[in-house]
């Protein structure tokens, strides 16, 4: 008898030193269908998709394919087992064209290894045709959209003749048309008889795509529901344990005096000829949270440089708190009240190898309570003032004060820039993707500290790419689109859709400053 | 001036061929700063199979020394390939660790081979009177040098190796992503082997060439110069592509030849420099090309980072 | 055992060990391949070093001459760790090294300077040299490395032109320091005695000891060393903390190339020795003192001791049985334990294995 599953994962477990990844994992994978495997950061979602590529081999457990027990022992197995896989971070080579990185690794070739590009052109032209995947196959991915760049993922798969299709977080780059898009071409899949698995954490998505949605928490199995026979309140409850406020609770904001004032800025971009930030202006102020909104790569991280001195501006002017901070350093923007929560906390945010008491004074070390007149540290000092943001902002470590950045959970990293960048009592935070890869209760923590530093009479700028993040969060909302800012919203009054319209750049106002 | 001629495409073909060894190595993600002791070994193999074998018919002599020059290079490039790959070792330092063992040991190695020869003579030379003429055609007083045509040919068949074959496209997805490599099933292990092999044979016959260019007679304390790291400000100034590197290549050649043949010129001589002068010109034309040039370099993106399998 | 093998400085100092046990090995099956009788007695020569001399006077000598070579060594490793902090690899240390030398030779010669001049003479010619790396990585985004070699040989060419003018008639060599202005050679403030009247050993011993635990207050007590190592461990988050990277890579390149010129004046300046006006290679000194930096874990005082078995192994080559080996042998070696330096990560790693099975018990047991 044939069987139903395109594949199973049973009862799989996997350890790593000091705590289960999985455990005691099911997913049943039917073909055909679109199967949503749901659940936070840090519940196993990931590790149960490298079980099933080769990348970690489990304790216990077996995979079949088709009923058949089958051993994958790494990538090459599973791609052999017609399995294939579009990454959240895309893995194409940015140099390469479109078609390079479809054929990579399975080139057609001729004699002595050279390559027939135009075969494989043929194919995969023929594919994008039938999936209604548009692509250019000769453009470099450096120079194309994120929409074409996962299209060019998708069709990797196909090109390899993949059955099992696996999505990972695939719509947090998109604009919500684009992810319109998506769940069509994911229906169209399916309607040609290719299995989808869907990994995801947002609700609305798996409800509006999925047939079937697998749950995990914390490493643990919770359960495989029909999405016709559930709710979202049942869904996040499976998946968080407890019924979680989708509200950030605040009271309506009272704003002021402008704090910053950023006028006509434009910012050149590394990577093309354009500007990459076009003649934006906007007004921060006291008492206000204000969030730029847009898609990934549409010149927030340009404004974040120009603002933070990163980054000259081509032209325009910056005033914080009445003064002209146009040219000034890094470090005098920083000394004149503007903090900053980097995007990637890693990479700008901490250094990872020294201890926490020494990342906690990475802004302030110059001052005289931590450096003597002849440019000693006072250790003494740094350590006192370390303890004391540890214990007030509760920031859990192993050693305290001592313990290496690098042994620290991420949401605990979180915590301690958050400690850093607020205890200068700064006049304005800029906070780039704060709750980026976080579990819920970071999340909500770091929530409810932008909004006590709203109430505090502080001005805060909020750069999210999350839609309910957007929506929560902020008493105003700028989108940004192409370098520019097309349009302001009060998220009282808008709606994800109108907000997505505005971020694709199918609807823009002018926006005075 | 043909003996210009003659120092410029001797010398550009040594440093084009050390050059695409480190473009390779480095399109595979390995830096290979080990490109002068490559050099230095493979120098020595091909040195002793021309000090040797000189009584053989020039064809095959010639082909010996080649492939003595290669497979010394490859062998010696195992040392960055170990420590870099599998160890995940600073590439600077094993590098440069390399660089200096090379010159010891070959001096150690000549020395006890003189030695055991003619226990008076403890110097660290060997000569190759006939062997290097079997290399070379007298045209009209043109020394021309079977490397010229090799150096050409080398050229055109890394350029079909990277852009036209399926290796090459592996290898240098391995440099620019190797996660993403990896995700399609490339062994990056085995392709970064396979770039650091590549450039071991390239530089190890770029030795071989570099001390054909004038002598015939090589003292190994000497080393060979910086010439490794002048190729590597070749490659980058070629910005890692092929036909630019050969380029940049005849740029550098031309310097270097100067430094040789600045006496056959009456302009120059007028001037009245320190030959030192002439000496420092391949440097400082590279310092001062570097400055304008480096700003835009487009870099194998993963180069100088070990792959970890596990992380990703 | 296991509490102190969990320690990095003792862990730093096995890795040492392994690494300089296996030169060693390598170095002895080296000379057993060209000769296996005397294979022996060379290695073990290389290791005594001064000590294969029978009588003790003689001995304290040689100890002396052993020292007074160390002393650079100790400059130059001090100089590419200092860099190394800050990520930065400069072995344009040989070359720094080298404008120091011609800046003390020349000016000591030429202009009869005396010594404590010459000195700070030599500490701002290699400081430039450092500097102008340092201005290429930073504004140009020139990779120090090669910059670096290319000045070593730059450096090279010009010092051999310029002393040219202060060399014997007869000979390659400058001409002698003791002769010419013996108001440049450094004083000895009484430590000659102490070593059998080598007047080879001068306040640079402990002047270099004393930079040596400069060096390594300024990186950990130090603002300006929480800058420097905060740039090395992480380029991006310094730059968010408002460091001033480019002044800091400069300055920091500038501080590297003085501490390689002040090397080399204090052995020129010893008058230990001369200047080879024709040679044709960059002088060692500079390319041993990365295997002194990173065998002495990166570590200013380690690099100390490490500096004196480099130079101790070096010194001994000469020992060596020169019927069958040269002494290019303590070269090999040197640059073996450089190569093995490469794996001290793994060393570590290993350490860390293996003493962590004890670790994870005692924590079940809680």
């Amino acid at each position: 008898m044939e069987s139903p599953y395109a594949i199973e994962m049973l009862n799989i477990t996997k350890r790593f030193p000091g705590i289960i990844a999985n455990d005691n994992i099911t997913l049943q994978l039917r073909k055909g269908e679109i199967h949503a495997l749901l659940g936070e950061n840090g519940a196993g979602k990931s590790t149960l998709m490298s079980v099933l590529f080769g990348l970690y081999q489990p304790e216990e457990g077996i995979i079949k394919k088709d009923g058949v027990e089958v051993q994958i022992k790494d990538p090459n197995d599973a791609n052999a087992l017609g399995i294939g896989m579009v990454h959240q971070h895309f893995k194409l080579v940015e140099c390469f064209t479109v078609l390079d990185n479809i054929i990579m690794g399975v080139e057609p070739v001729g004699h002595l290894g050279f390559l027939r590009k135009k075969e494989a052109r043929e194919k995969v032209l023929e594919l994008s045709k039938k999936y209604g995947l548009e692509v250019d196959p000769d453009a470099k991915i450096e120079d194309i959209t994120v929409g074409m760049q996962q299209r060019t993922e998708i069709l990797k798969m196909l090109y390899r003749d993949n059955e099992i299709l696996i999505f990972d977080e695939p719509t947090a780059v998109l604009t919500p048309q684009e992810i319109d898009e998506l769940m069509q071409i994911m229906r169209n899949l399916a309607a040609e008889g290719k299995s989808i698995l869907f990994i995801s954490h947002k609700l609305a998505e798996i409800m509006a795509v999925a047939d079937r949605c697998t749950v995990l928490r914390k490493g643990k199995y919770i359960g495989t529901v029909n999405t016709k026979d559930t709710t979202m309140e049942e869904l996040s409850a499976m998946m968080v344990g407890r019924n979680v406020n989708f509200h950030v609770e605040k009271k309506p904001a009272h704003p002021g005096d402008a704090i910053l004032e950023v006028r006509h800025m434009t910012v050149a971009s590394k990577t093309h000829n354009n500007n990459a930030v076009k003649d934006v202006s906007f007004k921060v102020r006291r008492g206000e949270i204000v969030c730029i909104a847009g898609i990934d790569g549409n010149g927030q991280s340009e404004l974040v440089y120009g603002l933070t001195g990163l980054e000259p501006l081509t032209s325009g002017e910056i005033i914080l708190d009445g003064k002209d901070i146009t040219k000034a350093s890094i470090r005098k923007r920083s000394v004149a009240g503007m903090s900053h929560i980097p995007e990637d906390r890693h990479k700008h945010g901490l250094v990872l190898d020294y201890s926490l008491e020494y990342n906690m004074i990475l802004q302030t070390y110059f001052e005289s309570r931590f450096t003597d007149n002849i440019g000693f540290l006072r250790r003494k000092n740094i350590r006192n003032y370390s303890d004391k943001l540890i214990d007030q902002y509760d920031v859990r470590s192993g050693q305290g004060s001592i313990t290496m950045a690098r042994s620290m959970s991420g949401g605990n990293q979180q915590k301690a820039i958050i400690a850093r960048e607020l205890d200068k009592q700064p006049e304005l935070l800029v906070a780039v993707q704060p709750t980026r890869g976080l579990d819920v209760g970071a999340i909500e923590y770091i929530h409810k500290q932008l909004v006590a530093q709203r109430d505090a009479g502080k001005a805060v700028l909020l750069i999210s790419l999350e839609l309910d993040e957007v929506m929560d969060v902020p008493d105003r909302i700028l989108v940004m689109y192409e370098g520019e800012i097309v349009g302001e919203l009060d998220p009282k009054k808008t709606t994800q859709e109108e907000l997505g319209l505005y971020m694709a750049g199918a609807k823009r106002d002018e926006v005075k400053a | 001036m043909l003996l210009l001629i003659q120092y410029t495409l001797i010398f550009a073909s040594v440093l084009l061929l050390v050059a695409l060894g480190g473009c390779i190595s480095e399109h595979s993600g390995i830096i290979n700063l080990g490109l002068e002791g490559i050099m230095v070994v493979g120098a020595l193999g091909g040195a002793l199979v021309m000090s040797n074998l000189s009584t053989l018919p020039p064809a095959l002599m010639v082909i010996l020394a080649l492939l003595a020059s290669i497979i010394l290079g490859m062998l010696y490039s195992c040392l960055l390939g170990v420590a870099a790959i599998h160890f995940k070792a600073d590439q600077t330092l094993v590098g440069t660790a390399m660089n200096l063992l090379a010159t010891a040991a070959a001096t150690v190695f000549v020395k006890a081979m003189n030695t055991a020869m003619n226990p008076d003579n403890h110097s660290s030379e060997i000569e190759y009177v006939a062997g290097r003429k079997m290399f070379i055609v007298n045209i009209n007083g043109f020394e021309f040098n079977w490397f010229m045509p090799l150096a050409v040919i080398v050229v055109i068949l890394v350029y079909l190796f990277l852009y036209k074959n399926k290796l090459g496209l592996r290898l240098m997805a391995c440099g620019e992503h190797p996660q993403a490599a990896d995700s399609v099933g490339i062994n990056v292990y085995k392709m970064r082997w396979m770039g650091v092999l590549i450039s071991g044979a390239l530089a190890g016959m770029g030795g071989l060439c570099y001390i054909l260019a004038g002598v015939s007679l090589w003292k190994f304390e000497n080393g060979v110069a910086g010439f490794g790291f002048l190729a590597l400000a070749v490659m980058i100034f070629g910005q890692w592509k092929p036909g630019r590197i050969a380029l940049a290549a005849l740029l550098f050649g031309l310097f270097r030849a100067l430094s040789n043949t600045y006496m056959g010129f009456p302009a120059l001589v007028s001037l009245n420099l320190p030959s030192n002068v002439y000496n420092m010109m391949p440097y400082i034309v590279c310092l001062i090309v570097l400055a304008f040039t480096s700003k835009t370099s487009r870099a194998p993106k993963a180069e100088g980072i070990p792959y970890d399998k596990g992380s990703r | 055992m296991k509490n102190l093998l969990k320690r990095p400085g003792v862990q730093a100092f096995v890795a040492s060990v392994i690494c300089i046990l296996l030169g060693l090995i390598i170095g002895y099956i080296v000379l057993l391949f060209i000769n296996p009788q005397g294979a022996w007695q060379s290695i073990t020569d290389v290791v005594r070093n001064f000590f294969t001399w029978s009588r003790p006077p003689q001995r304290l000598k040689q100890f002396g001459n052993t020292l007074a070579k160390t002393i650079p060594l100790i400059m130059c490793s001090l100089s590419i760790l200092f860099s190394y902090k800050v990520g930065l690899f400069n072995i344009g240390a040989a070359g720094q090294y080298v404008a120091g030398a011609c800046a003390s030779l020349y000016a000591a010669l030429a202009w009869g300077w005396g010594w404590l001049p010459c000195m700070i003479f030599a500490i701002v010619a290699g400081a430039l040299l450092g500097a102008i790396v340092g201005f290429l990585k930073s504004y140009c985004n020139v990779n120090e490395v090669i910059s670096g070699i290319m000045l070593n040989w730059i450096a090279l060419y010009t010092t051999n032109t310029i002393l040219s003018n202060v060399k014997e008639t007869a000979s390659p060599y400058t001409l002698y320091l003791n002769k010419e202005n013996p108001s440049a050679l450094l004083p000895t403030a009484g430590l000659d005695q102490l070593f059998n009247k080598n007047t080879y050993v001068t306040i640079a011993v402990p002047l270099a000891l004393i930079i040596a635990i400069a060096v390594a207050v300024i990186l950990t007590k130090t603002r300006f060393g929480y800058e420097l190592r905060a740039t090395g461990l992480n380029k991006n988050a310094a730059r968010y903390a408002g460091m001033a990277e480019n002044r800091n890579i400069i300055l920091t390149l500038m501080i590297s190339g003085a501490l390689a010129g002040l090397g080399a004046s204090m052995l020129y300046q010893t008058g230990y020795m001369r200047w080879e006006c024709t040679q044709s290679s960059v002088p060692a000194m500079g390319f041993n003192g990365i295997a002194a930096a990173f065998l002495g874990g990166l570590n200013p005082i380690g690099a100390v001791f490490s500096s004196f078995f480099i130079q101790h192994i070096t010194d001994g080559g000469q020992y060596v049985n020169t019927n069958y080996y040269s002494s290019q042998i303590s070269d090999v070696i040197s640059s073996v334990i450089i190569y093995l330096c490469g794996f001290v990560l793994f060393i570590k790693l290993t350490i860390n294995r293996m003493i962590k099975p004890s670790k994870e018990k005692k924590g079940e047991k809680k």
